[in-house]
């Protein structure tokens, strides 16, 4: 990451094929990830968890339930929170970002497409370092809201 | 009881402000972070090209979601009809892939709510071999029995 010669802004920087933020100003919209969800997928966090739990991965026992269905697990959603956060702030996430208050609203189910995204709520330029605050959530195909959270991330001035 | 792991059930009573857990030792392996890049879909640069992820190629970060609930459930499983109430992260240096974490769960809040549920806060900490912190997570629980 690199300041400009003129000291306004911080220009962005490509990371292979990711795109951090550039410049990002309150208000700004964060890049959204959007990710189908079905038993497969679920099935594979639970081998990579150990969390084997029949909510998650019996879909008999899970139709009895009241979900109706077999239902994601929670971390795989903070998960995806994550990977939003590593493409806006790369390095600057896991040296120092923080996610708040994440709080999971309602459940993502297989069969829905789910979109991660948020919005910068405030930008601090201090020195050689710009921290970023941001609203995040995770909606379902219908607008409704699955996971809400905050996050806190830091743009370095030089280098990644 | 709807899980499938042959290990005694974590219930309220087990759980009193300031109960500790032996240390989780979590290997960060170029093979977990290939399966968790296939699973979630997430595949930063970081994680993969040595070109770029210098001095090392770094661990997903949504990685401290799995070792965090690991490191309480060692020895017990979880009973069903828990609610995961709010989670908080924060990252203080990157754990890099050949790492192995060290990671320790501790009750920090444990009371029965005005409506009598069971709140059951856990504060988990990680750091690396070299005892450099890698994560604190505080996990705020509402225990379904």
């Amino acid at each position: 990451m690199t300041q400009s010669p003129r000291g306004e802004g911080w220009e962005g920087v490509k990371i292979g094929e990711k795109e951090m933020l550039k410049n990002p100003q309150p208000g700004d919209s964060l890049p959204a990830i959007e990710k189908d969800i079905d038993q497969e997928r679920i099935w594979q966090w639970a081998k990579l968890s150990g969390d084997f739990n029949r909510l998650h991965v019996d879909v008999a026992y899970a139709k009895q339930t009241r979900f109706g269905g077999t239902i994601a697990h929670g971390p795989m959603s903070l998960a995806f929170l994550n990977e939003l956060m590593m493409d806006c702030f790369g390095r600057g996430w896991v040296a120092g970002g923080k996610l708040l208050e994440v709080r999971f609203i309602a459940p993502i189910c297989p069969g829905d497409r789910i979109r991660i995204g948020g919005t910068v709520k405030e930008v601090k330029k201090r020195e050689r370092k710009c921290a970023v605050e941001c609203d995040l959530v995770i909606e379902k195909q219908n607008g409704g809201k699955a996971v809400l959270g905050r996050a806190l991330g830091f743009l370095e001035a030089e280098g990644i | 009881m709807s899980n499938l792991e042959n290990k005694p059930e974590l219930v309220f009573t087990d759980l009193p402000a300031g109960r500790t857990f032996r240390p989780l030792q979590y290997a960060v392996t170029k093979d977990l972070v290939q399966e968790y890049m296939e699973t979630v879909g997430d595949r930063h640069p970081l994680y993969w090209d040595e070109t770029l992820a210098k001095p090392g190629l770094i661990a997903p970060p949504g990685l401290a979601a799995i070792y965090a609930r690991l490191s309480y459930l060692q020895d017990h499983s979880m009973p069903s009809g828990g609610v995961l109430a709010k989670q908080e992260f924060e990252f203080h240096n990157p754990a890099l892939i050949g790492d192995i974490l060290q990671v320790k769960a501790q009750v920090s809040e444990s009371y029965l709510d005005e409506k009598g549920r069971r709140r059951v806060t856990f504060l988990i900490m990680a750091q690396n071999q070299e005892g450099q912190a890698v994560s604190t997570i505080r996990l705020y629980a509402i225990w379904p029995k």
